[in-house]
């Protein structure tokens, strides 16, 4: 086969122009550190790295949900636990309202006392999270769960929320647990206790003692409710904090350049660079006309 | 005497076949980078004059060429303008579905992250917002996405009205160059219009093919004749009634044809498919996703209460039908305005319900999307992934025709190239042949000289 001199300079310089390509190309990857810049750079790739971004944002979507869940847990369990004292300590000034050796006034002071524990319960019953929903109001979130009389207003709903992209958990401990339904109205008792002691209601008295032990048992199993549901949300969270890391790992490995690889590529294109220089060079010397 | 001067003759014309052969390798050298030139050979023949030698004369000079590679180098041409205009527009065309920002895909991944928040915290006007926002960024994602490959769709139908103006000079030249290299012996004509042939195959492809009789004629894919010696027709662009997007016709005087779907070559070929395929099943998919969308949400929100607990609101402006959906999809003004009307709530339940913003997250996992075949983030990434793939095609189409080309160069310039070590070679020996007759010559004007004094 013929090859003019003209051809020679021609393919030398398209060497030269591909080595130079390429070197740019491992050069680019080098400094961003991505192997798929665009979409068609690797199209499987591309769309497996985006795909695993998508399960990730459901994923993260559900972390938040559970987070927020869990820190309102922590919230109704303190709210269920200063219940459960107030609940604890009235029975205990129950029992000795309950002893002969106190008479009338005596009854009507540990009332009094009773009275302010009953109105702190309440309180805590009716208590609120920071973006303003009651704790335990169930569905019924921005009405006030508790009534004066510690009658409970709200619904039994419980609100699950994502704990991956396909599954969800109840976070929430619904008011109605601390009702008849699941054993006995706690908060009209407490006030049923005081006005007993207030109004020196011995009978009364002695007949609300039975539930007061039933009311201190029901708000423990719900505490014990709220804190088998903040445990599931903390392994739910650990077993997520793994998946994302996959996730994150399974995306560099789609798109993300292997430095290892491409610094030897580099290296290799370099050279091929150089060479194909240096041939140019000499074909271009071989070629020039002798004066 | 009458044969020292019949030698004479002889020395002339042997110099000036030389001198030939010197202009030729000159010629040869001069033109070693210009385009398309082909180098000329110039053959010396001996002048039969027995029982004395007759002399020598040169041919006329031969263009170097080989009509059948020559064809190939047309095709080829063709292939590689196609795949190169045609990688250069999916590259534009990925740019709008997958460039700047994030990809639709990003943008529902975050309206269910959005949701899932919500979840936790429907009553939460930050958290409602939120949802609404990314709504909003999504529906105008969506549509910039259109705008975006409307646009790219309008640049190569304005590229192929462009071409047809383009090609039509073209086909006058090429037929204004056929009828010089008719009348003139001149291999730079042919060569001049073979060039014209070549520049015409980068935009329309096509096949320009030498006749018995000399002319070219220059067929487009599927037959029509845009060249046919020194006749010319016209390629014009006129508007597709239905799309106004601009479909090619050959015009010969009152004969049009129309060969949009027949051009199947050139940058025009590659604008014409990526306009009539690529642009069109890109824009379906986008719109298929935005009704699909809009379908698959407003049912859900449809379905659910917001804080009021009323039911019954969409949350994207319901769409009529597929066709155009990408541009129209918009998130309902009245929920835009509002963000209690977001129905997170199941419909009779309280406010703190979060059915609602479950059933939203869920559709990041429901086959709501094509036909109940794929998810949404499924659908919109495969709008992306088909543009990529036939990218990630053209580019290896655009290798593989430039593999082609270079051999076929290769091939051309091994024929015709000019090699000026070789024509330098040439030169230097029609030089000393010319300089040896010079010297037989004076020769024999001294021998002439000679008897003519002796006389």
């Amino acid at each position: 086969m013929r090859i003019t001199g003209n051809r020679l300079i021609d393919l030398a310089a398209a060497s030269s122009t591909k080595q130079q390509s390429t070197v740019g190309t491992v050069s680019g990857q080098l400094s961003s550190g991505l192997r798929v810049t665009t979409p068609s750079d690797d199209p499987a790739a591309w769309v497996a790295a985006q795909r695993t971004k998508l399960r990730q944002a459901l994923s993260q979507g559900a972390g938040a949900a559970v987070a927020t869940s869990r820190d309102r847990l922590q919230l109704t369990d303190g709210a269920l636990a200063s219940i459960g004292d107030i609940v604890s300590q009235i029975q205990t000034l129950a029992v000795q309202g309950a002893s002969d050796t106190y008479n009338a006034n005596d009854r009507a002071g540990l009332g009094a006392e009773v009275r302010g524990l009953f109105q702190s319960a309440l309180a805590s019953a009716n208590a609120q999270s920071s973006d303003g929903e009651y704790l335990l109001a169930g569905a019924a979130s921005l009405t006030t769960p508790f009534d004066p009389g510690g009658v409970y207003l709200g619904d039994a709903g419980v609100r699950a929320v994502p704990i991956s992209d396909t599954t969800t958990a109840g976070t929430t401990i619904a008011g109605s647990t601390l009702t008849a339904a699941n054993g006995v109205d706690v908060l009209p008792l407490l006030d049923r206790v005081a006005t007993a002691l207030s109004s020196n209601d011995l009978p009364g008295l002695l007949a609300a003692l039975p539930d007061l032990a039933a009311a201190v048992k029901q708000v423990a199993t719900t505490r014990s409710h709220t804190g088998a549901a903040m445990s599931s949300l903390e392994q739910t969270t650990a077993a997520r904090a793994l998946l994302e890391q996959d996730m994150q790992q399974a995306i560099s490995r789609y798109v993300e350049v292997d430095t290892v690889t491409a610094a030897s590529d580099l290296a290799k294109a370099s050279q091929a660079l150089e060479v194909s220089r240096a041939v140019a060079s000499h074909i271009i010397t071989l070629l020039a006309p002798s004066t | 005497m009458s044969d020292l001067l019949s030698l004479l003759s002889v020395g002339a014309a042997a110099i000036a076949a030389q001198h030939t052969g010197i202009a030729v390798a000159t010629n040869n050298v001069a033109n070693a980078n210009t385009a398309g030139y082909s180098r000329q050979r110039v053959d010396l023949e001996s002048l039969p004059a027995a029982p004395l030698v007759g002399g020598v004369r040169s041919g006329a000079p031969v263009r170097m060429q080989d009509s059948l590679l020559a064809a190939r180098i047309q095709t080829a041409t063709g292939s590689l303008a196609m795949s190169q205009a045609f990688a250069n527009a999916l590259a534009q065309l990925e740019s709008a579905v997958a460039g700047g920002g994030s990809t639709i895909d990003e943008q529902l991944g975050n309206l269910f992250l959005k949701a899932g928040q919500a979840s936790a915290v429907p009553t939460d006007p930050q958290a409602r917002d939120a949802v609404i926002a990314a709504a909003r960024d999504l529906a105008s994602g969506i549509q910039r996405r259109a705008a975006d490959i409307a646009a790219t769709r309008a640049d190569a139908d304005a590229r192929i009205r462009s071409g047809a103006t383009t090609a039509s000079s073209l086909a006058k030249q090429l037929a204004a160059a056929n009828t010089a290299a008719a009348k003139s012996d001149d291999p730079a004509q042919r060569d001049h219009r073979d060039q014209i042939a070549k520049q015409l195959g980068q935009l329309v492809g096509g096949q320009a093919r030498v006749d018995a009789d000399g002319q070219l004629r220059y067929v487009l894919d599927g037959g029509a004749v845009l060249v046919d010696g020194g006749r010319a027709a016209a390629l014009a662009a006129t508007p597709d009634p239905t799309t106004g997007l601009a479909r090619l016709e050959v015009v010969d005087g009152a004969v049009r044809r129309d060969v949009t779907t027949a051009i199947g070559g050139g940058s025009l070929g590659a604008d014409l498919k990526f306009c009539d395929q690529d642009v069109a099943q890109t824009a379906a998919k986008l719109d298929q996703v935005a009704f699909d969308v809009t379908s698959s949400m407003n049912a859900v929100h449809l379905a659910n209460a917001g804080l009021d607990g009323v039911t019954g609101r969409p949350m994207f402006t319901p769409l009529a039908q597929v066709a155009g959906a990408a541009s129209l999809i918009t998130v309902d003004p009245a929920l835009a305005a509002d963000s209690r009307l977001l129905a997170l709530a199941a419909p009779g339940a309280g406010p703190g319900s979060n059915a609602g913003a479950l059933a939203l997250f869920a559709l990041g996992t429901r086959p709501v999307a094509a036909g109940g075949t794929a998810t949404l983030g499924d659908a919109a990434l495969d709008i992306v992934s088909g543009v990529a793939n036939a990218g990630a095609d053209a580019r290896g189409d655009v290798t593989r025709d430039g593999l082609v080309a270079d051999n076929l160069a290769g091939l051309r310039d091994s024929l015709a190239g000019v090699d000026t070590q070789e024509e330098l070679t040439n030169l230097a020996r029609f030089e000393h042949a010319s300089t040896a007759m010079a010297k037989v010559v004076s020769t024999i004007d001294t021998m002439l000289g000679s008897l003519i004094s002796s006389l």
